[in-house]
């Protein structure tokens, strides 16, 4: 048995600002720890970085696209795995973080870096969106089941509006929300430059992009989620009256992380309008908004590691299935939640990572 | 002395059942003090009044001079409450450092938050447990856990719903001891309990409650000779 | 008389909306008021329900034998699908909303691949009915008579059978009704397979109004959803007013702003209901009644 480390108490007036934070990229809600993990995590990413280089443009904008979709599952993990609200909505918020991308850029166009702007103000939407009906559901004591019943029902409610709007009268500037055909039209994330600015198609200058912000979200949430605000978090989903009981406000602490989740899918939203330059009410449908719930639930929701690399991994393995027959892909989807329902509740990823890891007899803490 | 809770004149029903019947209590800062009765009597339903999971009919209660009738739970609790409930209110996922530094992070930080678990951990004996998942540990210790929880930050109160339930007789005697030690500390305890060897060990006075009304009042030797508690102990017991 | 051919109308928006509720929500109210699973495979039930009548009508069947075969046929995939994976899930909602709509992508696929993008479906039987000046559908009616019968029908089995006494007592005290005798497995089976049967009779029933597509679950499972959700776990408490509330919200939005603000209706309704009365209809009107 470890002798008792509570490192705080002698090293704690240099534990302040940055140390602080970055001591919390390791911690309790995380898997992976020590130098080991680490090295490897830097092999990926550099490994990431060098692949460019042996595929063509084409085939690294399609990893582009994937790295797209990762946000939305983190902030899905953020809300279902580590707060315990089972959320249906995430795809209204990426659905209106697209359409208020396509309309801010279709208005004021892309010179002077304003689809980055654009992308700010609609990812802030996302989670000003997300911030109200977090507050409607959970200081509305409304939890379990229930969240994922409203929270579809707000996503249906946007899809079949949006889906109505074909006609011309609707638009919002100069911008036609076309209804059911979608919005197209909108530029690509352009970066302003001397000369000519950069339009980034989906391509490899996007790929380099995005796989900044990935790890970078990634990152970023490993230290919210080791630091108090994650320990209550994790607290409210495994036992929400004893930390009511103990002073938290939870459903201040549910709302926020909903808001966060908001805001991760609102990236995701405006980032896959910004890479195709084209969103339509489909991708707030039913399909859509269960799409999120299986790569969360395959990957493995408790640990934010696992759900990106489930992420990641189901979004390839049912990209590859469609090629060879999308009939075929969604019965292995369908294959593939029943059987990580019954055999490997926490996630397929989560349950093989956590089997290496005990094959490797990591010492845990 | 100072008053630590002043309830007065609670009332409250749920559909035909009144669980509190014009309850006027009062209680002294550092007093140990017991509430007891029949099954059915009203005790748990009058803390959850005094924590604010429900919200009396009518009646005022008040803390340290504060009304905090209007209040929410988690408000009252940063107010100086505490409350240990029956059934172990632990986080059993997590590991015992992690259930403490839950309990006590919003008061504490860096060092202070170190020391406060390893007193506790001390104090509870559960010092070789420190990452062991909660869920893991002997009912007993899971109880004492939830006391550690509930006393890391010094509250002004301790309600304690039953703490001994489940316990072995040396369990029940430590968690006695252990009272006695918090409330040497300053803190006001109040428990709800059946276990009279156990009031006996900790309770200077004693409240009766009988269909939601306060019966009895008084220290603990005149209540148990009292005829009326014996009554309404067996009249329960005959229903 | 002018006022009758107006409130015959009335009537029939409401009926028709209402019988559509009853009918389509009857499987999912019983699976999840009584064992707390929520089905997002109802709707392929539904779909196995409606392919199995179409077949059989078109092989010779009369129409309501080979509505009875979908029933049939849709209650034994259920029981079937109760014992190899609803079995586990029982105190696990969440994850049985994931398994069962994994079951659901699995059926749909499967039915696309096997039997194409369409089935020929059978018409509309018994014609048309003029009122005043519009034509009524006469099978609308008889589905309005259906709905009815359906929920007599369950009152019975569910309060006046043995079947009935002892689900229900299973269903909410499960180790009493064990300690008692029960073979509780075989209740879950059974009232899982009921479930699953009376969406195969929603699917056979609707079959003759309806084209024949893998993907026609969807149009009964968002509304089924709904009324479940506002009714509550009782379904005579709970599902059966909603139907009658939702009802008319639907044919009132339908008839004045069309169709999508009817859906939209609908859904905001929901979220309306979940937040004022948590527990849907039916706890609100049993706290009534106390």
């Amino acid at each position: 048995m470890n002798p008792i480390e509570l490192p705080d108490a002698s090293e704690a007036p240099a534990r302040r600002g940055l140390k602080l934070w970055l001591s919390r990229l390791e911690g309790p809600q995380t898997m992976g720890r020590g130098p080991a993990f680490w090295a490897v995590v830097v092999l990926a990413v550099l490994a990431a970085l060098s692949y460019p280089a042996f595929a063509n443009d084409y085939v690294v904008g399609n990893a582009a696209y994937f790295f797209v979709w990762t946000f939305m599952a983190m902030g899905l993990g953020v809300v279902w795995g580590y707060c315990g609200a089972l959320s249906f909505g995430q795809t209204a918020f990426f659905g209106l973080a697209g359409y208020a991308y396509g309309v801010i850029t279709i208005n004021i166009g892309s010179a002077f870096g304003a689809t980055w702007l654009a992308l700010l103000l609609a990812v802030a939407l996302g989670g000003v969106f997300a911030l109200l009906i977090g507050y409607f559901m959970f200081y509305g004591r409304i939890k379990g089941v229930f969240v994922g019943i409203v929270t579809l029902s707000v996503t249906l409610v946007l899809e079949t509006f949006m889906a109505q709007t074909a006609g011309p009268q609707w638009r919002i500037g100069d911008a036609r929300l076309n209804g059911f055909n979608g919005m197209s039209g909108m530029p690509p994330l352009t970066v302003p430059w001397p000369g000519g600015d950069i339009m980034l198609y989906s391509g490899t200058a996007l790929y380099y992009v995005l796989l900044g912000m990935v790890v970078l979200c990634y990152l970023g949430l490993r230290m919210l989620l080791n630091a108090p605000f994650g320990n209550v978090l994790v607290a409210i989903r495994e036992n929400p009256e004893r930390a009511e009981m103990l002073g938290y406000d939870i459903r201040l602490y549910q709302m926020l992380a909903f808001g966060l989740g908001g805001a991760l899918a609102g990236l995701s939203g405006a980032l896959y309008t910004a890479w195709g330059q084209y969103i339509t009410p489909s991708s707030m449908g039913l399909t859509a908004a269960a799409l999120p719930i299986v790569w969360v639930a395959v990957g493995g929701r408790r640990d934010i590691t696992a759900t990106l690399l489930g992420c990641l991994l189901v979004i390839a393995g049912f990209q590859s299935l469609t090629i060879y027959g999308s009939q075929y892909a969604l019965v292995v989807m369908g294959a593939l939640l029943v059987f990580t329902v019954l055999v490997t509740p926490d996630g397929l990823v989560f349950t093989a990572i956590n089997r290496m890891g005990r094959l490797f007899k990591r010492v845990r803490r | 002395m100072t008053r630590i809770l002043d309830v007065a004149k609670l009332n409250k029903s749920f559909g035909g059942v009144t669980v509190a019947r014009d309850i006027d209590f009062v209680l002294e800062a550092g007093a140990m003090h017991c509430l007891i009765g029949p099954n059915g009597a009203g005790k748990s339903s009058f803390f959850r009044l005094l924590l604010g999971e429900h919200a009396p009919d009518s009646g005022t209660i008040g803390f340290a001079g504060d009304d905090i009738t209007a209040l929410r739970s988690f408000q009252r609790i940063r107010k100086g409450i505490s409350v240990k409930f029956q059934v172990p209110g632990i986080f059993k996922a997590l590991s015992v450092r992690q259930n403490l530094e839950i309990a006590f992070q919003y008061h504490l930080h860096g060092a202070s938050l170190g020391d406060t678990v390893r007193r506790v951990l001390e104090f509870t004996n559960l010092t070789g447990e420190i990452h062991t998942p909660a869920g893991v540990l002997s009912h007993g210790q899971q109880q004492w856990l939830e006391i550690g929880m509930a006393v890391g930050v010094e509250p002004k109160l301790l309600l304690l719903d039953e703490p001994t339930a489940g316990m072995s007789p040396d369990e029940t005697r430590k968690t006695g001891e252990m009272l006695h030690e918090l409330n040497a500390r300053g803190i006001t305890i109040l428990a709800v309990e059946h276990d009279m060897a156990f009031v006996q060990q900790i309770a200077r006075s004693v409240t009766v409650l009988h269909m939601g009304a306060i019966f009895a009042e008084g220290d603990i030797d005149e209540i148990t000779a009292h005829p009326g508690v014996q009554e309404i102990y067996l009249g329960a017991a005959d229903e | 008389m002018e006022f009758f051919p107006a409130s015959f109308s009335i009537f029939y928006q409401f009926g028709n909306a209402f019988a559509f509720l009853v009918i389509s929500c009857a499987g999912l109210a019983v699976i999840f008021g009584m064992m707390g699973i929520i089905n997002l495979a109802h709707g392929e039930f539904i779909m196995c329900g409606a392919y199995v009548t179409a077949s059989t009508a078109r092989a010779g069947l009369p129409l309501p034998l080979a509505i009875a075969c979908g029933a049939l046929t849709a209650a034994l995939v259920g029981m079937v699908l109760e014992r190899t994976v609803i079995r586990h899930l029982y105190h696990r909602p969440l994850d049985s909303i994931i398994a069962t709509w994994g079951i659901s992508l699995i059926a749909t696929q499967a039915v696309l691949i096997l039997l194409g993008p369409s089935m020929s479906g059978t018409g509309t039987p018994l014609g048309s009915t003029l009122v005043g000046e519009r034509s009524y559908s006469i099978y609308r009616l008889v589905l309005f008579a259906s709905a009815v019968g359906l929920l007599g029908g369950l009152y019975l089995l569910f309060y006046r059978t043995r079947f009935g006494v002892i689900a229900r007592a299973t269903i909410q005290r499960p180790e009493m009704a064990r300690a008692l005798g029960v073979d509780t497995r075989r209740v879950y089976g059974l009232t899982f397979g009921l479930g699953a049967g009376l969406a195969g009779l929603a699917g056979g029933l609707y079959a003759p109004t309806m084209t024949m597509v893998p993907t026609m679950g969807a149009t009964f499972i968002v509304e089924s959803f709904v009324t479940v959700v506002v009714g509550g776990a009782d379904i005579f408490l709970g599902a059966a007013p909603a139907a009658a509330i939702l009802a008319v919200i639907k044919a009132a939005l339908t008839a004045w702003y069309g169709q999508l603000f009817g859906q939209i209706g609908l859904l905001v309704a929901v979220i309306v209901v979940i937040r004022v009365m948590p527990g849907g209809l039916s706890a609100f009107i049993k706290r009534w009644q106390r």
